[in-house]
């Protein structure tokens, strides 16, 4: 059974198929020979009983039969066929072989003679004499025909030979037959099966490529609808799905290290301008430090933005806890009005409920949400927090009218570090991972972020987060 | 600006154009103290104007600028004619940006984080080469001549053996005639910005170039007291 295993799948298939190929032929061949000869035999009976009729009803008709015996003997004997009339009693009365060219006749089964005796009227057998096999006709000797009055027993005997001879090149031209089909199965088996498997072995290569580091690598099976071409068609997409996470992945870190460049060069810079002499003008001494003192500030904002990045990402637990919204609300106006300085910021309060959610993960979306709306509106603008519930959700919004989004830069603004309007931000100190950490969080909750804007006339951020019926306190329903 | 050092109004003119604002600062006062005259543009429109309406000998082009990236920059200014030499500043390291870079007509190439060493050694061979650096390597202060090439000092045409130390120390002093440098400068420049020792080694050391150098009062490598020292010129009043 091992080493069965062990054989290639496709010498298995092949084999398996061969081997039921020729027992079916098998079979098959039996059947047909079977049939075959035991067609020739009784159409060889019937014929000699067909010809022998009528001579055996003209001679009972004459008076005194068994006299004629002999004579009847003669007319039925033929070159090819040799009549024997037994008596009664089993003693042959009459030997119709005359002529040497005749064949001789087997010697009467005193068994068989019986049942024809006993008035059984067709009874053939096949005997063996010298080696010669024949074919022999048992016919009842009646006085007239249908009379139970048994007068003797008619002997027909013919050589097998002939039949044998059809019989034995019927036997060659199916051995023939079968083996050319057993070759044309093998060959077939082996083709068919080496097709069907050849994707397996061209995917198993891709697989070991792909193995060896080289994500790019595709099957691409020509275009099929079978079992293989879906499993190469969902192995690809597979594939694709993830060279597009290791690139993503790979992009990250790469930007990552990108902005961590330039804070590292501002800071190396100075403190190399600083010992090289400024550090004895207190003047320059004090404008270089304040630059370094900010881009350690974006420093450590941005190395803690990415560890909560990674924190999410590899799933970290979100501890949900009732939340009251209005009071909620009322601690983080406070906070967004210090972050917002001059600019106005009101609440468009929704109806009291609580939601089940992270209060700090819950704080630190608004606040990146806020921090994004403060980076792109004027001075004098205005921002706009608020709530509203449906049955199945709630959506928090943090709207703006500030400079509003690009249409091209809509799509891409939740990507990690991407920037739209690249300076801007920047020198506001923006990391670039605000909105991404955002996102990832929204997602932590089941809920998902949506972004609307119009160039020129402000954004408008809304995070809708899943209400589940026990997310809401039923007093505060009937409140 | 802060270049007490040398003639403001002589230096090699280099133009800035970089939007980080403490890259600026570090640039700005840095290499005002190396000599040079500094213009800033905040922006790649603005850099373009200025180079375009203002003679420089150098510019330092940041590749990512807000508005028009460096590659527009550097390509613009040269389809313009302008052939004023380029460092290209940039965050990226890839191969095929480099080779962009200096296919556009930049001149040279430094990738952020550099060391501003690093940065004055470039501007110094770029303009070097064109012929335009102010730096001479034989200086001479008084009756006493030092060769920057070949490490050679004389006073009154007698040669004088210093040790590398004393030499790099006296080199310094001479490059910036009055200026003022602290102990822990001069630890951070002919040192090394790593070294931890103590300060007082300046002082070992300054005291035997005297020697060497016969200073004798008044002298020419002055104390300045509760700040370091300084040299000034015989024919100083």
């Amino acid at each position: 059974m091992k080493r069965w295993r062990n054989l290639s799948l496709r010498v298995r298939l092949t084999l398996l198929y061969v081997g039921l190929l020729a027992l079916l032929l098998a079979v098959l061949g039996g059947v047909l020979y079977w049939d075959f000869q035991n067609f020739l035999l009784e159409s060889t009976a019937t014929r000699l009983r067909a010809q022998a009729k009528p001579i055996i009803d003209e001679a009972s008709a004459a008076a005194a039969p068994l006299e004629h015996a002999q004579t009847l003997a003669r007319d039925l004997t033929s070159r090819e066929t040799v009549a024997l009339i037994i008596g009664p009693d089993g003693e042959t009365v009459a030997v119709g072989k005359t002529l040497p060219e005749e064949p001789a006749p087997p010697p009467p089964d005193p068994a068989y003679d019986a049942r024809a005796l006993a008035g059984e009227n067709e009874v053939t057998y096949v005997a063996q004499m010298n080696g010669q096999r024949y074919l022999v006709l048992l016919i009842p000797w009646r006085s007239a025909p249908g009379s139970p009055d048994i007068l003797g027993v008619i002997q027909l005997s013919t050589p097998l030979a002939p039949i044998e001879n059809i019989l034995l090149r019927q036997k060659l031209m199916l051995g023939l037959g079968m083996m050319l089909t057993l070759l044309a199965g093998l060959a077939g088996g082996l083709w068919l099966t080496s097709s069907a498997l050849k994707p397996l072995n061209q995917m198993t290569e891709t697989c070991e490529r792909i193995a060896e580091g080289d994500l790019s690598q595709r099957v691409n099976l020509p275009e099929r609808e079978d079992e293989i071409g879906r499993l190469a068609q969902a192995f690809d997409h597979m594939v694709a799905r993830l060279e597009a996470a290791f690139a993503a992945q790979r992009r990250f870190v790469a930007n990552a290290a990108h902005e961590l460049r330039t804070p590292l060069t501002a800071i190396r810079g100075s403190l190399e301008v600083l010992m090289r002499g400024a550090q004895d003008d207190p003047a320059a001494t004090s404008r270089l430090t304040q630059g370094m003192y900010r881009e350690v500030v974006r420093l450590s904002r941005l190395s803690e933005q990415l560890l909560d990045l990674s924190r999410i990402g590899a799933g970290a637990t979100i501890h949900k806890q009732p939340i009251d919204l209005q009071a909620f609300f009322d601690d983080f106006l406070y906070q967004a009005r210090l972050l917002a300085r001059d600019r106005t910021v009101t609440l468009d309060a929704g109806d009291p409920v609580t939601i089940l959610a992270d209060p700090d993960a819950l704080m630190e979306m608004l606040f990146n949400l806020m921090d994004n709306a403060v980076q792109h509106t004027a001075e004098n603008g205005i921002i706009t927090l608020g709530w509203r519930t449906t049955p199945e959700s709630v959506q928090l919004w943090v709207a703006d009218d500030g400079e509003g989004i690009p249409a091209d830069d809509l799509p891409r603004i939740f990507e990690p570090f991407y920037r739209g309007d690249s300076s801007r931000s920047r020198r506001q100190g923006g990391s670039g991972l605000g909105l991404a950490l955002v996102q990832a969080l929204v997602e932590a909750h089941g809920g998902r972020i949506t972004v609307e804007s119009q160039p020129g006339q402000g954004a408008r951020f809304t995070i809708t987060l899943p209400l589940t019926m026990r997310d809401v306190d039923p007093l505060e329903k009937i409140g | 600006m802060n270049a007490k050092d040398v003639n403001p109004a002589t230096g090699p003119r280099i133009l800035v154009i970089e939007d980080e604002p403490t890259i600026i600062e570090f640039l700005r006062t840095g290499l005002g103290y190396e000599g040079y005259q500094v213009t800033i543009a905040p922006d790649g429109r603005t850099g373009f104007d200025l180079a375009g309406h203002q003679s420089f000998d150098l510019i330092i082009l940041d590749l990512m600028l807000p508005d028009m990236d460096g590659f527009d920059v550097c390509r613009k200014l040269r389809e313009r004619g302008n052939e004023t030499p380029i460092i290209m500043l940039t965050a990226r390291q890839e191969v095929a940006d480099r080779v962009t870079g200096l296919n556009l007509g930049a001149d040279d190439y430094i990738t952020k984080p550099f060391s501003f060493d690093e940065l004055v050694a470039r501007i110094r061979a770029l303009l070097r080469r064109q012929g335009k650096h102010p730096e001479q390597s034989i200086l001479s202060v008084g009756d006493m001549v030092l060769n920057a090439e070949t490490h050679e000092v004389s006073r009154a045409g007698e040669p004088i053996t210093l040790t590398p130390t004393e030499f790099a120390l006296l080199e310094l002093f001479m490059r910036h005639p009055r200026r003022v440098f602290t102990r822990e400068t001069l630890l951070n420049r002919v040192w090394g910005y790593d070294y931890a020792g103590d300060a007082n080694v300046v002082d070992v050391h300054i005291s035997h170039l005297r020697e060497k150098i016969r200073d004798k009062p008044p002298r020419l490598i002055q104390t300045i007291y509760g700040v370091g020292y300084a040299l000034h010129p015989e024919d100083d009043a």
